[in-house]
């Protein structure tokens, strides 16, 4: 193993060797995942790189990812500069990379929250109070995901006092909001929770059937998505650089643009805003 | 769960002195295994009314939509570009290797290569090389490569040794191994390249699952996002290319291929060397000791807390889940054999219905497990049942498509009895033992593959790497993929033990 590994270093190096020439340093790489549509995520996103490249004066490019952890990987591994994270994802990026800071987020995400929703033969229904789905089957989301997987979890753990694992008959993780819906709606699992937004869209696409599923609790509200940048831009594009992005980034109002993330607007946002987010899953465990 | 038994002559039923053969033992322990550890697994059927996502994927299948994908051609090119530069790869790293295999040292590290997924080799290098196309070309050749010494070891061990005999006893010892040897099992070395290219397809495929730039990448996003159409015109379009691979991927036009596809490969991006030393110094640590300045500083209650937490709360479960599917999946792997293969068989069809047959057996050896598993899912929830069926679903078609090969080169003798009985008791007997030998070689297998549905949501080890990975926890994800690994040695030392036949070397991907 270990000769192997010194055998990956050598071929790393020597590759680094012939492709290190060509690699620009002057393009500025950003990712992005929606949270409801992935369908054409290239073709979108690279009108979003158009627009910033013009804003910025930069080559932009766009990178598709496939899930949080490697946006992550890639914004900790300056193989992206800029990210657009959900709430988690962010403070786990920040802090792996210090110095990085959230400088804008979505209008929704200064208050977002998730549904609960429920299969209609489990007889609940919308109530204020936290519900009672205890020994019920329960799909969260991606693991990864703040609205489908910590939040929920976590307010699981505060009324029902124990672990999703142990409060539950079984506990899934969709990977994605619409196959949460999906499978609570063909009665798969019983019980969901799914990001707001993503549920809203989806109902007013007339992709749900309300009378087999149905909202039974939502959350109180917390902050989510956000755009992150590393600090060390500053060094490699220009100081001032992380102003102008931001400025970029809260001046962005073609419609046809932010219905790709899809927020209605971008607003200023500052790392301490996530705090919650942070406490909330080392309380849960998800970091240390 | 009697249907194997019909297929076989019995003669132990009709006369009470003669013993089992030793494939009908096999065959009943299998089975008798299966039964005892039914009862524990979660195969519980959960559902209400799966009707209306089933006609939507139906809707789907029957609309396939060929330009929903965005840069389709490119996807395309990377799943074979990624093929064919991994299978390169891997036979340049792999070829030297076999004649070095019988040495216990190399075997045993070639075995515990081979039996870490692919998928779990991308998400290592993702963590070095990024989204580069280095992760996905290393993540199908080092497998590959440690799959290659074992088989081009076996096949070289079982030739003959006459045509040595006839080389003048002066020559140099690579022209005796060279002319001895190599030239009488070069057929079958190339035959099984060229099957393996077909099991680097896929790899490629599924990597995309986790980000690569392959037909997998879009297929994920449109199944799991309900874009039924999408998703079936990318599923046609990728049992089309594996379905015709001997058209377009003739041996002779492979060096060809090889050229195109270093040239067409998209950029591979700077590698910085400093996040290899990071990774190796730093993130594949317990953090005990990654956050201890000097070794007196290191923590050791901590670290050993660490340790048998992981082991108690995820290896140990990971493994019997994994053990439990695995063994299941075995059991269902061998009714599907059977059955495929006499869906498929030329002794028992005309001609016309075998195309059928075989055509089925495209599909089914073709549809990634993932894809399988994710429609049973839907159809009878979320237990461990959906990755039983699709485990049996494509390891039984991939062995019946292998003995088809074998089973209709048989050429039966003009015989006065029915085509059912010339089958029943004349090709199963004749075939019988190398489709056992294949099925032991393909549970190593569908005990790598179990990582897949991990990422599905069942609890096998592939599920907890996956939540590691996810959680940033690289030192965990590593030790429980090492536990994988050992896990998949220890199977396979011990089926070897077990079953003491002789090693055919049928060997499958």
């Amino acid at each position: 193993m270990k000769t192997l590994t010194k055998l990956f270093a050598l071929c790393a190096l020597t590759l680094s060797l012939f492709v290190g020439a060509n690699a620009s340093a002057a393009t500025f790489t950003f990712t992005a995942i929606p949270d409801a549509d992935e369908s054409q995520l290239r073709t979108r996103f690279e009108q979003v790189a158009l627009y910033l490249s013009k804003q910025l004066g930069v080559e932009v490019k766009y990178v598709p990812v496939k899930s949080y952890s490697a946006a992550v990987t890639a914004f900790r591994n300056n193989q992206v500069q800029l990210a657009w994270f959900g709430g988690l994802s962010g403070v786990q990026a920040r802090r792996l990379v210090p110095g990085s800071q959230a400088i804008a987020q979505g209008y929704e995400d200064q208050f977002f929250k998730s549904y609960f929703i429920a299969h209609y033969s489990t007889g609940l229904a919308l109530s204020e109070r936290f519900p009672d789905i205890t020994d019920k089957t329960f799909t969260f989301g991606s693991k990864g995901s703040t609205s489908g997987r910590l939040m929920p979890q976590y307010y699981i753990e505060q009324h029902l006092k124990q672990k999703p694992q142990q409060a539950f008959k079984r506990v899934g993780f969709s990977g994605d909001h619409n196959r949460t819906i999906v499978q609570v709606q063909s009665g798969t699992y019983q019980v969901g929770a799914v990001n707001y937004k993503v549920w809203e869209s989806a109902l007013a696409a007339g992709k749900i059937d309300t009378n087999k599923v149905k909202v039974i609790w939502q959350s109180p509200t917390y902050p989510d998505y956000q755009w992150t940048i590393r600090a060390d831009v500053e060094a490699n594009f220009g100081a001032g650089f992380t102003d102008k992005v931001q400025a970029a980034l809260l001046n962005m109002n073609s419609p046809e643009l932010l219905k790709s993330f899809p927020r209605s607007a971008f607003v200023k946002a500052q790392n301490k805003d996530f705090q919650p987010v942070e406490d909330v899953a080392k309380q849960i465990g998800l970091i240390d | 769960m009697s249907q194997p038994k019909q297929l076989q002559p019995i003669p132990s039923l009709k006369n009470p002195q003669y013993a089992l053969g030793y494939w009908q033992k096999v065959t009943l322990s299998i089975w008798l295994i299966a039964l005892i550890i039914l009862p524990f697994a979660d195969i519980e059927i959960v559902n209400f009314d799966p009707f209306l996502e089933l006609t939507r994927m139906a809707n789907g299948l029957v609309t396939p939509d060929f330009f929903a994908t965005e840069y389709l051609w490119q996807a395309i090119m990377q799943t074979v570009n990624f093929a064919i530069i991994g299978v390169c790869l891997g036979l340049v790293l792999g070829a030297p290797l076999a004649l070095i295999y019988q040495h216990p040292l190399i075997s045993s590290c070639c075995a515990f290569l081979r039996a870490i997924h692919e998928i779990f080799w991308a998400l290592l290098f993702l963590q070095v090389f990024g989204l580069s196309p280095l992760t996905g070309i290393l993540a199908i050749s080092i497998p590959f490569a440690a799959t290659f010494a074992r088989v081009f070891h076996d096949i070289i061990n079982q030739s003959s040794d006459s045509p040595l005999e006839s080389i003048d006893s002066r020559a140099d010892m690579i022209s005796r191994f060279t002319y001895g040897k190599i030239a009488q099992v070069m057929p079958q070395l190339m035959s099984y390249t060229r099957y393996r290219f077909e099991c680097a397809l896929r790899s490629s495929a599924v990597l995309g699952f986790i980000g690569m730039p392959t037909l997998g990448f879009y297929m994920e996003t449109a199944f799991r996002q309900g874009n039924y159409s999408e998703g079936a015109a990318l599923l046609m379009i990728f049992i089309a290319l594996i379905g015709t691979i001997r058209y377009w991927c003739p041996p002779k036009l492979l060096g060809v291929y090889l050229v195109i596809a270093c040239v067409t490969l998209i950029d591979i991006p700077h590698i910085d060397s400093s996040l290899l030393v990071r990774f190796i110094t730093h993130d594949i640590l317990p953090p005990a000791i990654a956050n201890a300045a000097t070794l007196a500083e290191v923590q050791w209650s901590s670290l050993t807390a660490w340790f048998s937490a992981l082991f108690l709360e995820q290896a140990v479960p990971g493994a019997i889940a994994t053990i439990t599917l695995a063994l299941l999946a075995l059991a269902a792997t061998h009714f599907i054999s059977l059955s495929a293969h006499m869906m498929a068989s030329k002794h028992l069809w005309p001609a016309p219905l075998t195309w059928l047959g075989r055509f089925s057996l495209l599909i089914g050896r073709s549809v990634p497990e993932y894809i399988l598993a994710f429609i049973f899912l839907m159809l009878l929830g979320p237990s461990m049942l959906p990755a039983i069926i699709a485990l049996a679903i494509h390891n039984g078609c991939v062995i019946a498509y292998l003995v088809v090969k074998q089973s209709n080169a048989i050429a039966p003798q003009e015989m006065q009895i029915s085509r059912l009985n010339q089958f029943n008791y004349h090709i199963m007997p004749t075939i019988y033992p190398s489709m056992m030998a294949l099925m032991f070689y393909r549970f190593e297998i569908i005990v790598r593959e179990t990582a897949v549905f991990g990422i599905l949501g069942i609890m096998t080890l592939g599920f907890y790497i996956d939540s590691n990975f996810s959680e940033i926890r690289y030192s965990n994800a590593l030790i429980l993929i090492i536990c994988t690994a050992l896990l998949n040695v220890a199977i396979d030392i011990i089926s070897r033990r077990l079953l003491k036949f002789e090693q055919t070397s049928q060997a499958s991907c």
